[in-house]
């Protein structure tokens, strides 16, 4: 098994991808990239077994983060599978709401590159 | 943010001015958004379907690669996603959104471009979102008055003397607190 974290980005900003593709690429991660929910599942669906944690944003078209959380967890082989959002929300409600559909964490953006790194590998371990 | 409420056309109006480092996106009553740009670029955006449009006005661009920097307040990067953020909540589809951008003048000569810098940014970011900009006025050395209608989609933007512009705020380091909060649950 490879010691490469693979990471699954979910976001609808081309911008806000390629951040997060620099950042987390050269901290040595493999990233995979996918621009909404329902992108994400289609990618899932086939190849999920080789991610080994899923970073998502909230706000998106066709299918937000909420109903990706609610729909991985509602899959036997996502059920253990580690799930941070990353958002510029940072509402107590919309927390809980992650929280009870099945996050494993959230980080408010503007993300700091070192943070994001931690919290991935603390996730992952 | 500054709200201020006046009479136009017999109408209270709130006019709500929007600062360096800030976002509004109109709460669907009657409401002018202002600024005053230099160097700054201010991204108005509107959803016609929806009625929803807001502002924002950002510094800087993004933070150079490597260098550690937080995509802070300070910069189009954030406050461009923070806008299209806030028009979602309010009920903005992106693939309806129109863009206006405005400002980026090079107020200072013999000082970097960061006007152009600034312009080119937002041009891009807009390109890549593909959200289409349907009016711009950026560049040259003058400030500009911005007024933002949000709820029609109409701006209004007229050249003002350089004096009137803000000073842009530098940016102070560390200034980035909070960025990247992190909370497992």
């Amino acid at each position: 098994m490879s010691d490469t974290i693979h990471v699954l980005t979910v976001d609808d900003s081309a911008s806000m991808r390629a951040l997060l593709r620099a950042a987390l690429t050269s901290r040595g991660y493999m990233v995979t990239q996918a621009e909404d929910g329902v992108a994400a599942l289609e990618w899932l669906s086939g190849s999920g077994d080789e991610v080994d944690v899923i970073v998502t944003d909230i706000n998106m078209p066709r299918m937000d983060g909420f109903g990706l959380i609610e729909a991985l967890r509602g899959q036997v082989r996502f059920r253990d599978c580690p799930i941070l959002v990353l958002s510029t929300e940072s509402s107590d409600d919309k927390k809980a709401r992650a929280r009870s559909a099945g996050a494993t964490g959230w980080i408010v953006k503007p993300f700091d590159a070192d943070k994001l790194d931690s919290a991935l590998r603390r996730v992952t371990h | 943010m500054f709200v201020t409420t006046d009479m136009q056309d017999g109408r209270s109006v709130r006019r709500v001015t929007v600062m360096q480092g800030q976002v509004y996106v109109g709460s669907g009553e009657s409401e002018m958004l202002t600024t005053v740009l230099g160097s700054c670029i201010a991204c108005c955006l509107y959803d016609p379907t929806a009625q929803v449009g807001g502002m924002n006005h950002f510094l800087l661009a993004e933070p150079n690669p490597g260098s550690g920097t937080i995509a802070d307040q300070n910069y189009g990067i954030y406050l461009m996603e923070l806008l299209i953020n806030q028009m979602m909540t309010r009920g903005g589809v992106k693939s309806r959104m129109k863009a206006h951008i405005y400002g980026g003048a090079n107020m200072h000569t013999g000082m970097a471009r960061i006007g152009d810098a600034n312009a080119l940014f937002a041009r891009n970011f807009l390109q890549d979102e593909a959200i289409p900009l349907v009016r711009h006025d950026t560049g040259g050395d003058s400030a500009r008055r911005i007024e933002f209608d949000p709820v029609l989609g109409r701006t209004r933007c007229r050249i003002i003397e350089a004096a009137a512009a803000p000073v842009a705020k530098p940016v102070v380091r560390p200034k980035q607190v909070g960025g990247g909060d992190v909370e497992l649950f």
